[in-house]
């Protein structure tokens, strides 16, 4: 046994390979299989629920990822809608222009292509290629793009420079001329993808600043949209909707040509129409112009103009104004005076001058006639007169007495003419009187409660809803406050009876205004007539809204003949125009709340605002309007007149302006003169050439047209008249007629006129054969009027027959 | 004149039959795909250098025509030779990763790897594939006869003696000339450096060990071990490409841009994809889009579905590669094939992990696919000599 063992473990020793083989041949194929089994088929299984993962349960994610870097953007921008006036002028409309982009980086793969291609091994251009062009230098590129933008070399290539920027804007809304020198450069220069002009849209105003605060500008620097006025309100209608290009891209954001774009259209902005109409517009800012030169106002002013029976807003000047197309320049000349004084201040602090223009920018931008409020003066009497008739409180039978001045409780509350006063009145003149105490007595007879109701229904205590943007509230007592039973209560209604202590806005004071002449009806002023699409069919409409009726149709048939007698005769009289009823009321408010802080202006005790607020045709309003001319400079402070001799107050100042301008708007409007008898005797006329007629006829025809004749010689035939035909004298004025008689050509000595009265100029005149004509603005000549100026100084020689030119003054002062 | 048959030896005869044909199939399968792919995927780059569209896949192309012939040249070698050829090519393969740290050899890169020869006319080549077939191969050799080695006769007086004829006994000594050129190739490629490599040399090498019937609790081992070394790298310079992996998102600039891009593009294919040559990602978003993320244009070209066709082609390749392992006439052509499929298998699917972020990213090329004509070439060569194992492959009874 022992031998077999050691055999056995001898064999087992010497085995050949074969024998163990099948046990590692096994081991072999079992771990092939595993192998097998691993690599075949297990690796796989996590491999595939990965790709599940991505491709399935985030495919839409990161397809989103991916879609968003393979793809550009670019923003087509649509036209903006213009805005047009009632008359059909473009205010405002939108043009294509470009902003010229450049991007370093891209200018620098640039340099770097071309050096691939066009340099050999030794770095020397081969200049022998056929393609071959000079390489781009940055010093160069600047100086060419410096030269066609005009814009600084130095600093343009300092901007190539920084390379690692892909969007510099070198300029911005350039004309397409220049544009297209871009454009050629590029091509010259093979500048492609590193500088390139991207369209953009530049808004224009054709009419410059008219109506700036009422349309508004866009803003490049907001994304090109509106701030302030109409531009600013109807924006989302006005501005459309931006389309997109979607192009696809590499990842070295180039744009990939022919492949995938999708193009969605813009929407071009809607037309906005509103009521301001240009003509009216302009006679407005040019008599707001003309006041403020004239009276040295030191702190602007508003006209409005408005359609007393709809609410449509006319036309709305405000002083200071700007250049829309440059709200960022300063032009107004007190505004600008200011600057100045503020740039050469040595004292001044570093920001001064940037804080005194974005001050300054402000303040021509606002529409004062609307974001702010003011003590509105007697011009707010107008609805204090529609209230106590309405409620039957007074009658044009009743009369009040001033003696210059009333006690309520403990105040005296002097009259603006000051004791004796106006003595005894009926309502009428004590309206055209705009007497104070006559006022306060209405008041108290109308009493706190109704007087509250009234301001509160002629919408004074709310916004007008007017359509523009930033409308100003008023500051007006609480109603607990003013029917408080006290004395101090008796003074707030005494006070509020002549418009003075609490602000309203000049919105509100026109369309209460406009209640108080059109029938009674509180019409919603409005600025947007229409919004059109850009095929012109109507989007949009306002039509006019009454808020609600406040006084009847009768009450206010006698307002307007009552206001009417105003401007005729009483301090409005300097807005009377001969042929065209005219109402109205005048307004100054002495007192502002003491603001210290105004950088131009000191709104202490002579800050005074004068206003007028006027309408015509009387018996027919057309139109109505508020003028008001913030703080005429006194000639010296505290003093009641300025510089010129003009007192300061709204029948002086504002009324005559006034009267002028609505001359201006009727003759515009086509509202047909209608002279009285006695206006019709002042009238001009023109003389008739009757020269070479037969006397009969001359004579006939002389006086047919109004004129007196007096004949020279006994012929038949007239061979010359006095004056000449075609010259413009007074109706009623006499005409010279010679017939057959030799026209004496000895010259007259002209007389000289001044302090003369009317009359006693006219006959003066007339001995001469000189004939007179009533000139200037203020038309109204009151029997204590003189002439002031005349058109030929006394001692010139002239021929007889012509025509002085004379301007009366009346020194009577229009206090209020 | 033509030998007849009946003058052939045994040997020979056995060497003229009729290659794997279901293998050869999916190889030139995978071949066209992997050659049309890389025109899709690498059009846009050759056009941003400035090359013609075709540039690379016109080259591609023509290695794949070259690689074929080479394959099919290899596969009529009689594989036996391997067996001796082994050692040299071991040996011109460790001279080469030698080499290619010499100044002048290796190309000139900016980053500083010395991965690549210069070669005159297919431009450059990796030693490290040499490395691989080297390993492969002598690791094969030597496995194969590891049942006819004998234990050595030690001097069982000295300790010395006793300690070596107890390694001997476990088999640790036997695991020593293994141990021995990994260790010197690690060594030398550490200092090209190339990790991925060094990787796909370590994979088939531990595959053979594995086939050729090491001790299991050696697999238990050098498994344990490989898990501490690469848990080493993670904790070391490496961390950084963990956190890129972990979320890519958070390092869009500093790394995590190409498996981004990479995921985008796999995403946007979705379940049938954009379309044949429709991907946008190739659009120079993805890097090399022609090379090592060849497969995520593929992805998004192709989808969901294209990219299972592909991996079952390629699982189909792996487990018929194994199926021609386990029918080789002997062990040696069955260590071979389990090495040159396992070496093929771990290309695969660390190059697929990479691209769908399921491990972080190393540069692993994908076979048949990705750009690289040297690394085409070797590829077919090693399916060459697949072929010409599956020639001697006993028929069917």
């Amino acid at each position: 046994m022992r031998e077999q063992d050691r055999r056995r473990e001898e064999r087992e020793r010497s085995r050949p390979e074969q024998a163990p083989n099948n046990k590692a041949n096994r081991t072999v194929l079992i771990r092939t299989l595993v192998l097998m089994a691993l690599f075949g088929v297990i690796v796989f299984l996590p491999l595939l629920r990965q790709l599940w993962s991505i491709q399935i349960t985030h495919h839409e994610e990161y397809q989103q990822k991916a879609i968003n870097q393979q793809t550009m953007d670019s923003a087509v921008a649509p036209d903006r809608g213009k805005i047009v006036s009632a008359d059909g002028e473009i205010l405002a409309m939108s043009a294509t222009v470009y902003n010229v982009i450049l991007s370093p980086h891209d200018f620098k793969t640039l340099q770097e292509s071309w050096d691939k291609k066009f340099l050999d091994d030794n770095g020397q251009p081969k200049t022998s290629r056929k393609d071959y062009y000079p390489r781009p230098e940055a010093d160069q590129i600047a100086q060419g793009l410096s030269t066609i933008l005009n814009i600084d070399a130095a600093k343009t290539e300092e901007r190539i420079g920084k390379t690692s920027s892909y969007y510099e804007v070198l300029s911005q809304r350039v004309e397409r001329e220049t544009a297209d020198k871009v454009n050629q450069f590029i091509l010259d220069n093979h500048l492609s993808n590193s500088v390139y002009c991207m369209p953009t849209s530049k808004r224009y105003y054709p009419k410059g600043s008219l109506a700036a605060q009422v349309i508004g500008w866009v803003n490049p620097n907001v994304d090109n949209t509106g701030a302030y006025g109409m531009e600013a309100l109807y924006e989302e209608q006005l501005a459309g909707k931006t389309g997109r290009v979607v192009t696809a891209k590499d990842g070295k954001n180039r744009e990939l040509k022919y492949s995938f774009q999708d193009y969605y259209d813009a929407t071009d902005g809607n037309d906005v129409n509103i009521t301001i109409n240009t003509t009216i517009q302009y006679y407005c800012e040019r008599i707001l112009e003309k006041g403020i030169e004239t009276f040295e106002v030191q702190d602007g002013g508003f006209v409005i103009a408005m359609d007393p029976k709809t609410g449509a807003i006319k036309a709305w000047a405000n002083s200071p104004d700007y250049d829309l197309n440059q709200p960022w320049t300063v032009s107004d000349p007190v505004l600008s005076e200011y600057l100045t004084t503020v740039e050469n201040d040595p004292a001044a602090a570093e920001d001064a001058y940037d804080t005194a223009l974005k001050q300054m920018l402000n303040r021509q931008w606002r529409n004062k006639a609307m974001n702010d409020s003011y003590e509105p003066g007697s011009t707010f009497k107008t609805v204090v007169l529609a209230a106590a008739l309405e409620e039957g409180v007074v009658s044009e039978s009743d009369h009040f007495y001033c003696p210059g001045y009333y006690q309520v409780g403990e105040y005296t509350i002097e009259c603006s003419q000051k004791a004796p006063g106006h003595k005894d009145q009926d309502l009428a003149k004590a309206v055209a009187n705009s007497c104070n105490p006559a006022f306060m007595m209405i008041g108290q007879r109308l009493g706190a409660e109704k007087f509250y109701q009234y301001v509160k229904d002629f919408g004074f205590l709310e916004k007008t809803g007017v359509d523009m943007q930033g409308e100003g509230k008023s500051i007006f007592w609480s109603r607990s406050q003013f029917i408080a039973p006290s004395t101090q209560q008796n003074s707030y209604l005494a006070t509020a009876s002549f418009g003075q202590r609490f602000q309203v806005t000049p919105i509100q004071l026109i369309t209460a205004a406009s209640a108080v002449i059109n029938g009674g009806h509180l019409m919603q002023p409005y600025v947007m007539e229409s919004i059109t699409d850009p095929e012109g069919n109507v989007v949009e409409k306002t039509e006019p809204t009454e808020v609600r009726q406040v006084i009847s149709e009768e009450t206010s048939e006698r307002c307007r003949k009552i206001l009417e007698g105003v401007v005729d005769g009483g301090t409005g009289k300097r807005a009377y125009v001969p042929g065209y009823r005219i109402g109205g009321k005048t307004g100054s408010s002495e007192t502002v709340k003491e603001e210290t802080d105004d950088p131009i202006i000191n709104k202490g005790k002579d800050y005074t605002i004068v206003s007028f607020l006027g309408f015509a045709p009387a018996d027919d309003p057309q139109i109505v309007v508020l003028l008001a001319y913030n703080a005429p400079k006194p000639a010296v402070p505290g003093s009641n007149v300025t510089s010129q001799d003009y007192y300061i107050s709204g029948g002086n100042m504002a009324a005559s302006m006034a009267g002028e301008l609505l001359e201006n708007i009727l003759d515009y409007m086509g509202v047909e003169r209608q002279y009285t008898e006695e206006e019709k005797a002042a009238i001009d006329m023109t003389v008739p050439n009757l020269v070479g007629q037969s006397a009969q006829v001359g004579v006939e025809a002389a006086q047919n047209a109004g004129f007196t004749v007096r004949t020279v010689g006994e012929g038949d035939k007239v061979t010359a008249q006095i004056p000449v035909g075609g010259a413009m004298i007074p109706n009623g004025s006499q005409i010279v007629l010679y017939l057959d008689a030799e026209k004496p050509d000895e010259p007259v000595k002209v007389p000289s006129l001044r302090g003369k009265s009317l009359e006693q100029a006219r006959e003066a005149l007339a001995k001469l054969d000189l004939y007179l004509k009533v000139g200037g603005s203020d038309r109204y000549l009151s029997s204590g009027a003189t002439v002031a100026t005349q058109s030929v100084s006394a001692g010139t020689m002239v021929e007889p027959g012509t025509v002085i030119d004379c301007t009366f003054s009346d020194n009577s002062m229009v206090r209020t | 004149m033509a030998k007849l048959k009946r003058d052939l030896t045994m040997e020979e005869q056995l060497s003229r039959g009729p290659v794997d044909l279901p293998f050869l199939m999916l190889v030139v399968i995978l071949t066209v795909i992997g050659a049309v792919t890389v025109f899709s995927a690498s059009y846009p780059t050759a056009l941003y250098e400035e090359r013609s569209a075709t540039y690379y896949f016109v080259r591609q192309a023509v290695f794949a025509g070259v690689g074929l012939g080479v394959m099919y040249l290899a596969s009529k070698v009689n594989y036996q030779v391997y067996r001796a050829l082994s050692v040299v090519v071991l040996g011109v393969a460790i001279l080469l990763l030698v080499a290619v740290l010499i100044p002048g050899i290796h190309t000139d890169r900016a980053d500083g790897v010395r991965r690549w020869i210069k070669l005159p006319i297919a431009g450059t080549f990796q030693p490290s594939e040499a490395a691989k077939l080297g390993v492969i191969l002598y690791f094969s050799a030597r496995m194969s006869k590891r049942n006819s080695e004998k234990h050595k006769p030690f001097n069982r007086r000295s300790f010395l003696g006793r300690a070596l004829s107890w390694l001997d006994k476990v088999g640790i000594l036997e695991m020593v000339p293994y141990l021995a050129i990994l260790l010197v190739i690690i060594v030398l490629m550490k200092f090209e450096p190339h990790m991925s490599g060094t990787i796909l040399i370590l994979i088939p090498a531990a595959a053979i060990l594995f086939a050729g019937g090491i001790p299991l609790w050696m697999v238990g081992v050098g498994g344990v071990g490989a898990a501490g070394l690469l848990v080493l790298m993670m904790t070391g310079y490496q961390a950084d490409r963990i956190d890129i992996w972990r979320d890519p998102w958070a390092h869009p600039r500093d790394g995590g841009w190409q498996i981004i891009q990479s995921l985008y593009a796999i995403a946007s294919g979705g379940l049938f994809g954009v379309g044949f040559g429709q991907s946008r990602q190739k659009q120079l978003f993805l890097p090399e889009a022609e090379n090592d993320f060849i497969f995520s244009v593929w992805c998004e070209e192709m989808g969901l579905v294209g990219a299972i066709v592909v991996l079952a082609l390629f699982a189909l390749l792996i487990i018929r590669g194994y199926w021609i392992a386990l029918h080789a006439r002997d062990r040696f052509g069955s260590l071979v094939v389990v090495g040159i499929i396992t070496l093929m298998a771990a290309q695969v699917f660390l190059n697929i992990s990479v691209v769908t972020n399921l491990l972080p990213t190393t540069g692993v090329s994908l076979p048949f696919f990705s750009y690289g004509g040297t690394a085409l070439v070797i590829e077919l060569a090693e399916m060459g000599i697949v072929l010409g194992v599956s020639r001697q492959v006993r028929a069917a009874k």
